[in-house]
């Protein structure tokens, strides 16, 4: 019993241990602001990560392809050269408005490409880029484009 | 994870590709008829020199096998070493690094 409740012990702190370097260096958005990965439309999501819709429009650039030929891994450039805490992505055919938050350092250049899952809903999609940058403020880019195929259906 | 660091012009640029099925609630739902089965990567982190050079959390909709460029300067030389890691919704992780060339 005793040797049992030890090994018990010993196993849970490894599993802290494992867990503890990246809760340490993270600034985990999924953890900090749960309600920014449930949101269903982008405008709730960006309340939910940021409190308000208020954006200045200008300073963010995204691309993509005018049509991308699969929703399964459509192409997204991020650039900025605004100073920034984070830069987060949404879009509004998926279930969930939320894709990314990046979280530039100062080592950072906002430069970013991923490739992103998109549901083909037949209209043209959003692609919301929000900058909050290190006034305070927020920036904000968009990008329309039409997927032909998509990639959430699975 | 496969990583892949150069440096040109003083600026380090990575691209990445870690393996993962990135699996949404909604194929979850589709192939095992529950939605708690949906597992993907939550959070990146690359460093360099014990440094945060790039972070981001993530949400079902990065592609499978996710794909992220990142570019940063003032730190990273040549043959030093960027290191690479990411959890995933249930815990698992995984590394990669890779020197700069």
């Amino acid at each position: 019993m005793q040797r049992r409740k030890f090994l018990s012990l010993v196993g849970l702190g490894a599993a802290v241990l494992a867990v503890a370097p990246a809760a340490v260096r993270a600034e985990d958005y999924r953890t900090l602001k749960p309600n920014v990965w449930k949101a269903k439309t982008v405008e709730d999501a960006v309340k939910a990560m940021y409190g308000t819709t208020t954006f200045i429009e200008k300073g963010v650039k995204v691309t993509t392809p005018d049509v991308a030929a699969s929703g399964g891994a459509v192409p997204v450039n991020v650039q900025s050269d605004i100073p920034a805490k984070t830069v987060s992505l949404f879009q509004d055919a998926n279930p969930e408005s939320a894709v990314i938050v990046f979280e530039p350092g100062k080592y950072s250049i906002i430069n970013y490409d991923l490739k992103m899952k998109l549901k083909s809903v037949g209209d043209p999609i959003t692609i919301t880029v929000v900058v909050e940058g290190l006034d305070g403020k927020l920036y904000s880019g968009k990008r329309t484009l039409d997927v032909a195929l998509g990639g959430c259906e699975g | 994870m496969k990583v892949r660091a150069k440096l040109r012009n003083g600026i380090v640029s990575v691209k990445t590709m870690s393996k993962h099925d990135m699996t949404t609630y909604d194929m979850a739902e589709k192939k095992t008829g529950d939605r708690n089965n949906a597992n993907f990567i939550t959070h990146i982190v690359a460093t360099v020199k014990g440094e945060t050079v790039f972070e981001a959390s993530t949400s079902q909709f990065l592609s499978k096998n996710p794909i992220l460029k990142f570019e940063f300067k003032g730190i990273g030389a040549k043959g030093d070493k960027v290191e690479m890691s990411w959890v995933d919704l249930k815990g698992n992780t995984g590394k990669g690094s890779s020197e700069i060339k």
